[in-house]
């Protein structure tokens, strides 16, 4: 460790200059993950909404509409269909109204219409299952969250590829400044390098300086971005808390798990917090083995 | 033991360093190389070490075939030969300790060990308490001393010296030259040097190269050329 700290220190601004740039693309990659995970919950949370409504007329017979639901089942493009009666809309309306008998008196179950509450297995199928629900006789009304669901889907098209083509860019630019200066500190100690191999030292015995240096500095970068973003999210949270209001939590599903990512769950910090740790520590690491490589091979000829 | 049979050593623009030498040194023994720049002396330093490969002929440095380039010994074998150079080749960024104690760190010996054979060293080149200067605070032998208690350090049985006394004043070369002496009968030691004082001086085993090829190999020799 005192070595390390002594050749940190001996090399301040090459040391800074990593450290920073490391800073920046972790800091960036740690929003972006964030950002994504959050629209991806948004998505999961407006998917598990009843994505399209068809109210139907007081004529419409119960037969009919069994039918429709029957057939929607049959499309392949539903997940579910729950149909609501008349009585069902009644009794969920009397629940809701317990507490308020005025409103209660008012209502009897001939005004409130049957309806099928419709959840498709993907939100692009929803317009083909909205035009269909429009021919339906006997249809009084379709709700369709058309607008919602397709901006949150073109946005989280667009925030994924934009993000994988800048993460892209930013790991690789990265990379390059990383071997750079790694390039630099090596030509500074090529002397020694030179020495040490005439002595016999192993490629790895070389190496490992540079990449004890690249996997601390990957990993103190690592901690004070997450500390840092960890405290700008606590900054922004009764905001974000706010702008969802009525939302209780958002999740997305890894696998087999479901991880809340809103409000943060402890689980999705630690792994957030690995996440950006082995990132930063790998990639200037990388950097190091391909700064390195050059140098270190013994070259007979 | 060192061996060279059949050596043959050109570089890539078809200059011939050596012609088919054959030669064999033994354990702690005191070799000189002699002969004109070109000749092929460092080129045979050089082969000794591992840094070249020979066209022809086979290179066996402590029973490793090492001309072969399917030789995968070179690091473990470089752990046992110190080499000390014309131009000293000192870290100027570490002091006299960290220079000496560079070899033995790669030993991976404990700091217990490496202090007490650093002290042992510097006792034996005459820099006892300068163990803390940096090579800015040090003379040109006293720098020489240095890489030599480098070369000395751990288990290193084979010392290979390029010219160590080109860049040294008589006085200084002679004292270079006792500390070679002091441990000639624990090393096995080749210099290849220019220094007709020396070689007549010493009487060792001198070999002279010319123009690649070794044409006189005396035991308790002197200056030839």
């Amino acid at each position: 460790m005192n070595q390390l700290l002594t050749s940190l220190r001996r090399a301040p601004y090459q040391s800074l200059a990593v450290f920073l740039s490391l800073f920046l693309t972790l800091f960036l990659s740690l929003l972006l993950i964030f950002c994504l995970n959050f629209l991806y919950g948004l998505l999961g949370y407006v998917e598990s909404r009843p994505q399209v409504t068809i109210y139907f007329q007081n004529e419409a017979s119960e037969a009919s509409i069994l039918k429709v639901k029957n057939d929607l089942e049959k499309s392949g493009k539903v997940e579910s269909v729950k149909y609501m009666s008349k009585n069902d809309a009644f009794s969920l309306y009397k629940q809701l109204n317990k507490d308020n008998p005025l409103l209660l008196e008012m209502v009897t179950p001939d005004i409130l219409p049957a309806s099928l509450e419709i959840f498709a297995k993907k939100p692009a199928y929803l317009p083909e299952i909205a035009n269909f629900l429009n021919t339906v006789t006997g249809k009084d009304e379709v709700n369709f969250q058309k607008n919602i669901v397709d901006k949150l889907l073109s946005l989280t098209s667009i925030v994924r590829v934009m993000s994988l083509a800048f993460f892209i860019f930013l790991m690789g630019t990265t990379i390059i400044i990383l071997i750079t200066i790694t390039h630099f500190k090596v030509a500074l100690k090529k002397e020694e390098i030179e020495l040490l191999r005439l002595m016999g030292a192993t490629v790895g015995y070389v190496r490992k300086p540079f990449m004890d240096q690249a996997l601390f500095l990957g990993f103190i970068s690592s901690t004070i971005v997450y500390g840092i973003f960890g405290g700008i999210l606590f900054f922004f949270y009764p905001s974000i808390q706010g702008y969802l209001s009525g939302i209780t939590s958002l999740f997305i599903d890894i696998g087999p798990y479901s991880l809340t990512v809103w409000p943060i769950s402890i689980e999705y910090a630690g792994g957030l917090y690995v996440l950006l740790t082995g990132f930063g520590m790998g990639i200037a690491a990388l950097a190091t083995i391909f700064a390195t490589h050059k140098y270190l091979a013994i070259q007979r000829s | 033991m060192i061996q060279f049979e059949n050596v043959t050593k050109t570089y890539p623009l078809g200059v011939a360093a050596l012609d088919s030498v054959s030669f064999a040194i033994e354990q702690n023994e005191f070799t000189f190389l002699v002969g004109t720049s070109g000749a092929g002396k460092t080129t045979i330093l050089n082969l000794i070490l591992g840094d070249l490969y020979p066209n022809s002929g086979t290179v066996i440095v402590d029973d490793v075939d090492i001309s072969s380039k399917k030789c995968n010994k070179i690091e473990n074998l470089r752990k046992h030969i110190g080499v000390v150079f014309q131009d000293f080749k000192i870290l100027h960024d570490k002091d006299v300790f960290e220079n000496i104690a560079l070899g033995l760190y790669i030993q991976e010996l404990t700091p217990k060990k490496i202090k007490e054979q650093v002290r042992e060293v510097l006792s034996l080149v005459g820099l006892e308490g300068r163990d803390r200067y940096f090579p800015i605070q040090l003379s040109a032998g006293e720098l020489q001393r240095v890489a030599i208690a480098r070369a000395l350090c751990g288990d290193r049985h084979i010392i290979l010296a390029d010219e160590p006394t080109g860049n040294l004043d008589p006085k200084t070369t002679w004292d270079i030259m006792k500390i070679f002496k002091k441990v000639e009968t624990r090393k096995t030691i080749i210099i290849a040097t220019h220094n007709t004082d020396i070689v007549n001086s010493m009487k060792k085993r001198v070999l002279v190269l010319k123009k690649g090829k070794l044409t006189k190999d005396m035991q308790k020799g002197g200056y030839e050329l």
